[in-house]
This record gives structure tokens, sequence and C-alpha cells, in this order.
């Protein structure tokens, strides 16, 4: 029956879907570059048969429902696979969004196996979302911090903790030179950029 | 509801039982006899995406002062009989809904709004109603520190459609902030 494999797909993004909202980094499986290509090789063919239906011009409605069907198909399938497209497309958006429009390839290349995960496209596309966010911030928009935390802080200093050796920074109230394992007490939005970026930990 | 809608989708390609009322040229695949034309008065199983089409859209006149028939008509789906009817009447938050249809109410939702059918959807919205107080307080009852739902929560939530998971998800979600908020300084 057509449509079965666009409905196994649809499927697959419900999970892709729960996966992403039930952990807490965002992750996307497989690109289920299979599936696709049959849903696409069942669209061409009912449209060859949509093509041959049309010429054939016996017309009345009973025969032209043959053609209705294979159009309502093509339809279905249509909307399947822009469904699963949609939820992963999100979900690219959050992780662009995450790491700040940065180059976000280099990060997904970086953890080895996530990049295998996209299709072509799909890495072009984050390619240029992250370019569009970083073109935002750097713009008129410099001043305001756009991937900041919605949470409001709780308290204006913190202790945080070193991961990973990171070199002296500069804040208003000194220098401080972060070695692993040590720890200091400061303010939170001088040290906000560098927890996300997993240098520090907090406490 | 939308059109990416993933849920909206999946209930769309639930199948119903339908009768053809016209012989079909070249739609003998639908009953699994492709090449051939299917039947008038043959029964098929189609996904809810097709069949709602084909039975608002009318074939031909037959007869010049009968009504033109639709292509399909649906035959009286077993989700909505007498059994699963009186079921909700009698009881409905201890219903297994899940084990009736993943997609209960998206598909009685449009099931009424086919036919026009006020009884089940006032039927459906009381359901909803008694259902969600159940899901309301499994859901306040849960512990703030819980990660698993307990037992008696973790049945009843295996007996929910799809649409009342999610309402459960969010209550939960809700309580929790809520108690977080109240515990606060």
């Amino acid at each position: 029956m057509y449509g079965d494999v666009a409905n196994k797909l649809v499927l697959e993004a419900k999970r892709t879907d729960h996966l992403a909202n039930g952990s807490a980094t965002l992750q996307l499986p497989m690109f289920q570059d299979e599936m696709v290509r049959v849903i696409l090789k069942e669209v061409s063919q009912l449209q060859r048969n949509a093509e041959y239906l049309k010429l054939q011009e016996d017309s009345g409605k009973l025969s032209k429902c043959q053609y209705f069907v294979t159009m309502l198909c093509m339809e279905r399938n249509k909307r399947c696979l822009l469904a699963y497209q949609k939820t992963r497309s999100e979900i690219l958006d959050a992780i662009a969004w995450e790491n700040n429009g940065l180059d976000t390839m280099d990060l997904l290349s970086n953890k080895g196996h996530d990049s295998g995960n996209l299709s072509p496209y799909e890495q072009e596309y984050l390619r240029e979302y992250s370019q569009l966010i970083s073109d935002l911030t750097a713009g008129e928009l410099m001043d305001i911090d756009l991937a900041g935390s919605l949470t409001p802080p709780s308290d204006v200093f913190i202790d945080v903790r070193v991961l990973k050796d990171a070199g002296e920074i500069q804040t208003e109230y000194g220098v401080f030179n972060l070695i692993k394992d040590s720890q200091f007490f400061v303010r939170q939005a001088d040290v906000e950029r560098l927890i996300q970026q997993g240098y520090l930990q907090k406490l | 509801m939308g059109y990416y809608d993933l849920d909206d989708i999946l209930a769309d390609s639930s199948k119903f039982a339908c009768r053809f009322n016209y012989e079909l040229p070249g739609l003998g695949y639908l009953e699994g006899n492709p090449g051939k034309p299917v039947g008038k008065h043959s029964k098929v199983e189609l996904p809810l995406w097709l069949a709602s089409v084909l039975a608002t859209v009318t074939g031909e006149q037959e007869h010049v002062d009968e009504e033109a028939l639709p292509f399909v008509e649906f035959l009286p789906p077993e989700m909505f009989s007498a059994r699963v009817v009186n079921a909700i009447k009698a009881d409905a938050p201890t219903l297994d809904v899940h084990s009736i249809n993943g997609h209960f109410y998206a598909l009685g939702t449009r099931w009424a709004a086919l036919f026009s059918d006020a009884g089940l959807a006032g039927m459906l919205a009381g359901m909803v109603l008694e259902r969600a107080l159940e899901v309301q307080r499994h859901a306040a009852s849960a512990a703030v520190e819980a990660t698993a739902p307990t037992d008696a929560t973790a049945r009843m939530l295996q007996t929910l459609d799809e649409w009342e998971r999610q309402l459960y998800r969010r209550a939960h979600a809700a309580s929790r902030d809520a108690k977080l908020w109240a515990a606060r300084r």
C-alpha cells in the first residue's frame, strides 16, 4: 500500500522528537537515507501513473477516481517527508542556538559520530543557520547576549571549579589564572560564557 | 494540530473499514488485487487520510431522482461501537483507551466533525473532563525528586491516549515547578 513507508518515517520522527526532548544534551539520530529514497521513488512512480491517467480522456467521474487517489497518495507522502525534515531541522536550530552560532560543524565532527548522522543538505542547513546567528549577534545586536540563560541568576557571585586549563582571564575584580581543579568565587556574569563552553563548573 | 504535527499524521494513518459504492477501475491494489478494478460493495480497510476524502466526494448519479453516493462509505467502526460507548459511560477514568486506539481523541473529533455527530462530541467532552481529573491527581502526587513514576501511575500511563500523555507531562512539570517555587525560602 502506498504511504506505508512514509508512515514508518513519521514514527521515526516521533522517536527523534522523544530523544531530543527527553535528554539534557541535544542529539540527532541517523538520517534515514534509505527510507527517504524509497518514498521519493514511490512518489515519482505515482507521478508517472498520474501523468498516464491524465492522458486518458475518457473522463467520467468514476475513472477520474484512480487519478484522484494517486494524487492523494502523493500528498500524503509529501506531508510525511516534510514533517520528518521539519522535526529534524528544529533540533538543528536548537543545536545552532546552543552553540551561539559558533562553527557548529567543527563541534559536531569533534564529537566524532554526530556529523555522520546528518544528510549533506542538513549539514549545509546547519552551517548556514549558524552563519545567520553569528551575523545577527555580531551586527546591531552585539550588546545583547541572545544565547544567554533565560533563568535569572539567584546570586551575583558564585563558586566555580575549573575543569580545563584556560589560561588567564581578566575581570572587573582582577585577574584569575584558570588552572585545572582550582576553585574561585567570581561574579556570575563574568564567567557565564566559560561555563557554557565547559571550562568551568558551577558549584 | 497542524500540517507538521506528528501525532496528527499518525492519527490520520489509522485504518477504518469502508465499503465501495461503485466499481472503480485500477484501484484493486487497495484490496490487495493489483491491476483489477475494485468491485462495487467490496469492503476494504482504508487509512483515514484516504477514506475521509473519498467518503466526502460524490460519484455520478445513477438515477436522476437519487442523491449521488460518495465513492466509499464508512462502516460503523469498532472504536465507536456500542460496547466502547457503554464502557465510557460506565466508568471513563479506568478505561484502557490506549488499547482501543492510541489516538482516540484525535480520531474521535475527526469522526464527529465528519458526520456532525453531536452525541459523540458531547460524550468525548465529558470523557476528557473525567479522565483529566484522574491524570491531574496522578501528576500532582508524584514527588519532586522522583525520576520514574510510581507503579500505580505507570499503570495508569499505559492506558492513556497520546494526547492524554502530553497532558500528563505538562501537568507533572507544572506541579513540580509549583512545588519547587513554594519550597524556596
